[in-house]
């Protein structure tokens, strides 16, 4: 068998795409099969995909031994060693991996408690062919771990695991490897509107080749080009609505402007069609982020011998595939504390009257134009006096700020960066360097983050996600003659003042809105850099937030609210500060959408001088 | 050096010149991606004062930047000539303004010369070359310099002004 380079990249890739997220799956039924020790169907279904484990998973199956944590440990470990590999042939490097001592432990697992052959002695697994049941979690087929070890020895890298492998049964192989390209669960929901149907197919469990059509896997790159082209129809469409209506003005009688008209809002119709087809093809579950977290939940929970059930629900939520990506590691970030921190000891929770196992609720739903991912647990809570002590302790606020802090706001004192509240830093979480960075980066994907704690009860965070990433609300404001776009998303009201309301403290102008002061920005001084034409008596003040953070921007005018699709400004005007990019109104001229993180932050640094 | 290889070789080099101020100037005919007329502008606060702004090119927002600014020359009203060359630089695609268009000239290369000894320096370096041509004297320029040598400048106006 000969293949040209290009052919083997293309199978190298194909290979790694599906095996990467076979292994995912066969985490998530571990952790089932840890919690339902008696269910052999389910086993079934790892039998059919693994081999490098096969015979501790038989006697799992036969009943000869129990479920019990140890042996999870090492299975887990091995899924581990299988990924290590996988990376290995990603990066073309020759490392080998040492697997004989996780193989020996199986085999130790394996012989220790019934004295039966060793590994390579296994007869095939008749089990393996058993129909298979037609349980939701099911249609999600696992792994490819038989392929991932065979297709690795062409390239020299696994070879370990494949000598140690027991000869391949026949039958789970072919079935197996049958399934592979249907079972990709994102694939499938984000390019099948339907997503029962594939899962009912896998079930039937008979004619592949139909199914292996229903999804294609596409590069990001022609999804982004066909976002954007998506986006320019829309700002023709603009554009042209925009002339009709001119038209219309000009001459209202002639036949030939109506039909005009007509045509175009059939393209308005179709344009927006375009545009939301496009962005759900970028759509992913959340289901992808989500998955690897029953997996972390037990090891933490293990490490810190406590007992943790994580409840999912939501998956199939969509998310733009940006989102996706950003939103990951802020929720391990949170579900790690809630473990270290938020949840007591089985003895501290018995004591307290709650039941061993803590528990934390991982969910999704979507509200409005917003997602929303909660993240809840039923620990020992954050206490808000704890917080102002320890802010006060690090000179982040003085007493007098602690005394006057409502309950309430001193929660947000977290994701004040530096902050700390663990007496005791440990490797999971309490570093100092987290919600901080939490909050900036849901703040860079335009969402907010809210968080709701009672002591003893428990804790939650909210994150406020956007749908999509490309298309954006935005109020349009003008400041010195020049037009800008603030992100709805932060906008939390417009009022009218007159400059008189206007008031400095120490050289600062600031506000005070139904009790509250906000510091002021004059937006006029920053697009023209420091001087300002004298306005009118009346100003428009927009309060705008960043996470918990809130400021006041000073304009001339409020111009109205706009859909607009955001573009960056090229290599060369990258990273100018106070703009985050620019987008093209319907008469064709560019505006340019202000940073308000980094706006939220620049006056932050004034202020702290 | 590549002027070197350039006059060793009998080959032939097509320019776009374009005029600012009195000096006539030229660039790479490859590097050009079109030639569009001044069109408004929408200024960027917290940049350099050569770049004018962004405009929008067919859905695509693009900066331009003020070619008189950039050399040093005194800012001039813009006429019926000014003219923006939107030039393809590495992949990123930038717009360059100009007092005038002149024409598309070929150019043997063997009479093009390394720039004068006098004003080769520190801020010369994006001369590639001065062309004669008829009794005129044409500059070539290396536009992928000049843009390399502006992101550094708006690196430090941005460190400056932070």
């Amino acid at each position: 068998m000969s293949f040209s380079n290009n052919e083997m990249d293309e199978i190298i890739n194909d290979f790694i795409t599906e095996a990467s997220e076979g292994l995912d799956a066969l985490d998530q039924k571990f952790i089932e099969l840890e919690k339902k020790p008696g269910d052999t169907t389910l086993l079934n279904d790892i039998f059919r995909s693994i081999h490098t484990i096969e015979d501790v998973l038989n006697k799992l199956r036969k009943g000869d031994m129990a479920v019990t944590a140890p042996i999870m440990d090492a299975i887990l470990q091995a899924v581990d060693i299988i990924k290590l590999l996988l990376n290995n042939i990603r990066e073309r490097s020759d490392k080998e991996e040492n697997v004989s001592s996780i193989i020996n432990i199986l085999k130790g697992i394996s012989s220790g408690r019934s004295g039966a052959s060793a590994a390579g002695a296994q007869p095939p697994q008749a089990g393996a062919q058993k129909p298979r049941q037609a349980e939701p979690v099911k249609a999600v087929e696992p792994v490819k771990a038989p392929e991932s070890v065979k297709a690795a020895e062409p390239v020299k890298t696994a070879e370990p695991a494949a000598k140690a492998e027991p000869p391949v049964a026949p039958a789970p192989g072919p079935q197996a490897s049958a399934t592979v390209k249907d079972i990709n669960p994102a694939a499938s929901r984000s390019v099948d509107k339907e997503p029962s149907r594939p899962q009912a197919k896998a079930d039937e469990g008979g004619d592949k080749t139909r199914e292996r059509e229903q999804s294609i896997r596409v590069d990001i790159g022609r999804l982004d080009a066909a976002l954007n082209l998506a986006g320019e129809l829309v700002l023709s469409r603009n554009r042209l609505t925009r002339l009709g209506s001119k038209l219309n003005e000009w001459n209202a009688e002639s036949e030939i402007v109506a039909q005009m008209e007509e045509a175009i809002s059939q393209l308005g119709i179709v344009t927006s069609d375009i545009q939301l087809a496009v962005m759900k093809m970028r759509m992913q579950p959340i289901a992808k982020v989500f998955n690897k977290f029953p997996r972390m939940v037990r090891d933490l929970a293990r490490t810190t011998n406590k007992e943790v059930e994580l409840v999912l629900s939501g998956e199939e939520t969509e998310l733009d595939k940006t989102v996706i990506e950003e939103i990951g590691d802020p929720l391990v970030h949170i579900v790690r504390n809630s473990i270290d921190h938020g949840i007591e000891t089985p003895e501290e929770r018995v004591a307290m009257g709650k039941p061993r196992c803590g528990t934390i609720n991982l969910s999704a739903y979507q509200e409005g134009r917003n997602i929303i991912v909660a993240i809840s647990d039923d620990g020992k809570g954050i206490n808000p006096d704890a917080l102002k002590k320890s802010a006060f302790e690090k000179g982040l606020i003085t007493a007098e700020d602690a005394e006057k802090l409502p309950a309430k706001d001193a929660l947000s004192l977290i994701f004040i960066p530096g902050f700390s509240t663990a007496a005791q830093v440990s490797s999971i979480s309490g570093r100092g360097v987290g919600m901080d960075v939490v909050k900036t980066n849901i703040s860079r994907i335009n969402g907010t983050i809210s968080i709701d704690s009672e002591v003893g009860k428990g804790t939650r965070i909210l994150f406020r996600l956007p749908l999509t990433l490309a298309i954006i609300q935005a109020l349009t404001v003008e400041a010195n003659g020049e037009v800008l776009g603030i992100p709805l998303s932060n906008v939390i009201e417009n009022i009218r003042v007159t400059s008189s309301e206007i008031k400095t403290i120490e050289g600062r102008e600031v506000i005070r809105i139904r009790d509250t002061v906000y510091p002021l920005v004059r937006l006029g001084s920053i697009v023209s850099g420091g001087s300002e034409a004298a306005g009118s008596e009346w100003k428009y003040i927009v309060i705008i937030s960043i996470g918990e953070r809130k400021i006041g921007l000073i304009v001339d005018r409020l111009h109205g609210q706009e859909e607009i699709v955001m573009k960056s400004m090229g290599e060369y005007l990258k990273g100018t500060e106070g703009i985050s990019g620019a987008c093209i109104n319907g008469d064709g001229k560019v505006i340019l959408i202000l940073d308000i993180a980094g706006l939220v932050e620049s006056v932050g640094r004034v202020y702290a001088k | 050096m590549e002027i070197k290889k350039d006059v060793d070789s009998k080959e032939v080099l097509q320019l776009v010149t374009f005029r600012l101020g009195s000096e006539e100037f030229s660039m790479d005919i490859l590097k050009v991606q079109e030639i569009i007329r001044h069109m408004d502008l929408t200024r960027v606060p917290r940049t350099p004062d050569f770049v004018d702004g962004v405009i929008n090119l067919r859905g695509r927002v693009i900066p331009v930047i003020d070619l008189r600014k950039r050399f040093g020359m005194s800012a001039d009203e813009k006429t019926n000539e000014t003219r923006i060359i939107v030039a393809d630089v590495d992949n990123s695609i930038v717009g360059l303004k100009v007092d005038a268009v002149s024409e598309v000239l070929r150019l043997p290369a063997d009479t093009v010369e390394p720039p004068p000894l006098l004003v080769k320096g520190a801020e010369s370096d994006y001369i590639k070359g001065v062309g004669k041509l008829e009794g005129r004297l044409i500059i070539l320029l290396d536009i992928g310099k000049i843009l390399s040598k502006t992101e550094k400048d708006v690196l430090v106006g941005t460190l400056n002004a932070a």
